[in-house]
């Protein structure tokens, strides 16, 4: 009964999918650099087009699902895209040119431009972090960050082990507070409301320590960081396609900011 | 053999090929002699004093109450005691040549294998074959060798083309059975199974002892098994162990040659028993003799073509009820069963208002009969029983927060969910604190406060002496009485239970039916979601759910005799042993289930 989403994983083989997922993670994160070095919204935009371009040949995503998934950022990208215009410092700027002005509200081209760039930057982030993730599964990342990268199997490892439970805990969570509402302990107001949520979180917590204690026993049992040296029945290695997916992110990462507009 | 001589050998097995293809041509044998083990900080030992020698090839079953060390016996064995966990150890364990306490754990593991109870904390990758070789890689094995390994245990539990599999797409059943290859894989000659079909419905729990009967014919394993699910688990079984509720070992024997007393001792210590075993020395177990209580009163709550959609992003919408219809009357308990997925938590959840269903409707009567006269209020607080049928039915979802504790109480299977306060005491006031404590806010006219009031229930409930303890300390039974002792002040007029003797000994099981008889008894409706058919006989009615369909309502009898499922042998269980217990039971107890 988890209501918590599975995440958006790849459907078929594609290029991306057949990529080490580290030269995703280096090619991802010089898009994020590029899209806060400079606050013109023409970067981030640019970036966009490039995400989506890649998300629909290469990435073997559900691109049907794709927009449901981004909805909920919707929200966030709108309201920050506009609180960043509203309370921007150039508005009170006489000597930028003013959009609109209706009474003592007054924003101006600047403002606009600042704002757009915050919310868009927000997006190259999303779509980003899709097709980092998205091409295979996170079990794969883990591989590559042990195999490739040399992380600890003790960091890889746990941590995959933690994100399969995560999805309880989001059950744990409803179940908590179905249980208080029917013993007639719903809190009423926000204050209520907050007070609660901090008893539901020791709740929570508690449970989880003790299904991660469990799954801490269940992987020793099975000889987990036990000494010996680990060996893979998955190897990652090295390909082309890993060199050229860094090189032409990188590319169109500084096109991105040096094209002219 | 010194350490360091079985180090060299194990380290043999992990590296040669050769040696790692073959199970060791013979298993091992287990030797305890004196074996003890206490917790660290603990005052009391989980075990003492084990002595018995399983010879090689045979499948023990290790029988006791709750608390009676099975578990740390199975921990023991797999050497997580004393290696992992912290504590003090007794006595000596030797397995095959192995003195457990003086071998590294890394050795061990590949000598011993352990499945756990709950498949979801123990399976570590997302795909199946990435999860089998998980513990390979641990240990260091070549690629060539973990390849045919997976392949090769996969096939010996059922699992063979599953390889590419997501381990979230597989059913109860698959994921324990995969659980076990992943220990498989390492060929251990030591299996040791801590109740592996608690966590699974009827189909998972015949498919996983249908494999494990396969392993304990080919006598390549010594098996340790440790089973609530005793008449599924006795025909593999060589030898018993039988410990009480201090972990001191009663008899150890071939599973049909127990003594009389050992079978008394481990009856009186609370434990589930085997049928085969309640003529010599021990009488019909009580919960077997429980019935139904034959009359119902006014509809406590309905539901009309109920359905309820989950988006789902594997499967597009997720339907997980389909126009569900069901009654219950006060004074009636309804069993409601069916394998996972089927939705019976999105029914239990859509019956107590949690979830709105997208189509029909639900429900409860408000102000109506209630439980009051049930003995589990204090008397003096001034509550009397209104008559029955009165009030009205009204939209559970859409009930205030002082009414809906009245109307509808649901008890989870983790009771440690449903707790809000820090001691058992302020468990069972909080409610009264919050609304007060008679219904329908009229005043608290001679109630005693409610921390006196709550004392009172604890004692109704065998809790008397902790009232001061924090609700997480309690023991798994004590939890479970407490999660119903909380209801007890503002007792619903239906109660929703969600597997509500999980993980309990035969005495807890008693003590939970116990109270749940009176509250019954005193008008209150029950639906009791589970997946074990001991509880049958003492509900009135079987609902049954098949992938979000209501296949089946109507009388135990007829459930068991016929049941609504493709295949119906692993429900059928229950409904021979109903049928031999009938033939057997004295007159006095004609519905006699399975215990």
């Amino acid at each position: 009964m988890s209501l918590l989403p599975a995440p958006l994983q790849a459907v078929r083989p594609t290029f991306l999918t057949r990529t080490a997922p580290v030269a995703r993670l280096v090619a991802g994160a010089a898009w994020l650099i590029a899209s806060i070095v400079t606050l013109d919204p023409a970067v981030p935009a640019r970036l966009i087009l490039a995400a989506v371009v890649v998300l629909v040949l290469w990435s073997g995503l559900p691109l049907r699902r794709v927009p449901a998934r981004l909805a909920p950022l919707g929200f966030a990208i709108a309201s920050l895209t506009i609180f960043s215009i509203l309370l921007s410092s150039t508005n009170g700027d006489r000597t930028m040119t003013t959009l609109i002005e209706v009474g003592p509200v007054r924003i101006t081209w600047p403002a606009v431009s600042a704002g757009l760039s915050i919310g868009l930057r927000v997006l190259v982030i999303a779509l980003t972090t899709l097709l980092v993730f998205g091409p295979s599964d996170p079990t794969r990342m883990a591989d590559s960050l042990v195999q490739q990268w040399h992380l600890p199997d003790r960091f890889a490892y746990g941590t995959l082990a933690a994100l399969g439970v995560a999805p309880f805990m989001a059950s744990d969570w409803t179940t908590i507070g179905a249980a208080r509402r029917l013993r007639g302990l719903a809190p009423g107001g926000p204050v209520g409301r907050i007070r609660a949520a901090g008893g539901m979180l020791v709740v929570m917590l508690v449970a989880a320590i003790r299904r991660a204690e469990r799954m801490a026993l269940a992987m020793d049992a099975r000889g987990f960081d036990c000494g010996l040296r680990r060996t893979h029945f998955r190897p990652v290695h090295t390909t082309w396609r890993d060199l050229l997916t860094v090189g032409v992110a990188l590319g169109v990462a500084v096109a991105a900011i040096v094209l002219p507009r | 053999m010194t350490v360091t001589q079985e180090l060299g050998a194990g380290r043999a097995v992990s590296g040669v090929e050769g040696a790692v293809a073959a199970t060791p041509p013979l298993p091992p044998a287990i030797e305890a002699e004196g074996l003890g083990w206490t917790y660290a900080g603990r005052s009391k030992p989980a075990i003492e004093g084990l002595t018995f020698r399983l010879e090689p090839g045979r499948v023990l079953l290790v029988l006791g109450p709750s608390g009676s060390g099975k578990s740390t016996l199975a921990r023991a064995l797999a050497g997580l005691v004393p290696h992992v966990l912290p504590g003090t150890m007794r006595g000596r364990l030797v397995v095959g040549d192995l003195d457990v306490s003086r071998t590294p754990a890394r050795l061990l593991g590949e000598r011993i294998g352990l499945v756990f109870q709950d498949p979801d904390s123990q399976l570590v990758m997302s795909r199946v074959d990435d999860e089998v070789a998980f513990g390979l890689e641990n240990r260091g094995w070549p690629l060539d060798v973990m390849r045919r390994r997976v392949l090769e245990a996969l096939g010996q539990v059922g699992l063979a083309g599953f390889e590419a599999r997501s381990t979230k797409t597989l059913s109860g059943g698959e994921k324990q059975r995969l659980a076990i290859a992943d220990v498989l894989a390492a060929g251990p000659g030591l299996l040791i199974l801590d109740e592996p079909t608690a966590n699974l419905d009827p189909p998972g729990m015949h498919s996983t002892f249908e494999q494990l009967g396969e392993l304990a014919r080919r006598r390549d394993h010594t098996i340790v098994l440790i089973e609530h699910r005793l008449e599924a688990a006795l025909p593999l079984v060589d030898d018993v162990l039988l410990i009480d509720d201090a972990g001191r070992q009663l008899a150890f024997s071939p599973a049909e040659e127990v003594g009389r007393g050992a079978i008394k001792l481990l009856e009186r210590s609370g434990a589930w028993l085997p049928r085969a075993w309640q003529g010599a020395g021990a009488g019909a177990q009580h919960v077997a003799t429980r019935q139904g209580s034959g009359q119902a009163g006014a509809m406590a709550v309905t539901a009309e073509s109920v359905r309820v959609d989950y988006p789902r992003d594997e499967s597009g919408l997720h339907v997980a009820l389909k126009g569900v219809s069901l009654s219950v009357a006060s004074g009636e308990r309804v069993a409601l069963v069916g394998p996972n997925g089927a939705g019976k938590s999105s029914l239990l959840f859509a019956l107590a208002g949690l979830i709105r269903p997208a189509t029909g409707r639900v429900a409860v009567r408000v102000g109506g009969s209630g439980t009051e006269g049930s003995g589990l209020v204090p008397r003096n607080c001034g509550v009397t029983a209104p008559s029955a049928g009165g009030g009205e039915m009204r939209d559970p979802a859409r009930l205030p927060a002082r009414e809906i504790a009245r109307a509808i109480g649901l008890v989870f299977q983790d009771p440690e969910l449903g707790f809000v306060a820090t001691t058992a005491r302020d468990e069972v006031a909080a409610t009264v604190r919050a609304l007060g404590s008679v219904r329908g806010g009229e005043d608290a006219k001679g109630c005693p406060d409610p921390a006196a009031a709550a004392d009172e229930v604890l004692d109704h409930f065998g809790l008397g002496g902790l009232a001061g303890e924090d609700p997480f300390r309690l023991s798994q039974g004590e939890q479970r009485r407490l999660s119903l002792a909380a209801l007890a002040l503002r007792p619903p007029a239906v109660l929703l239970l969600d597997e509500p003797t999980f993980g309990l000994d035969r005495r807890g099981t008693d003590a939970v039916l116990d109270l749940l008889d009176d509250l019954r008894n005193a008008g209150q409706a029950q639906v009791l979601a589970t997946h074990d058919p001991r509880l049958l006989p003492a509900c009135d009615r079987v609902v049954a759910l098949d992938r979000g369909r209501l296949v089946f309502d109507g009388p135990v009898d007829a459930f068991l005799a016929a049941p609504p499922y493709e295949p119906a042998e692993p429900w059928r269980e229950g409904a021979s042993t109903v049928a031999s217990g009938a033939a057997a039971a004295s007159a006095s107890a004609p519905r006699v289930g399975r215990a």
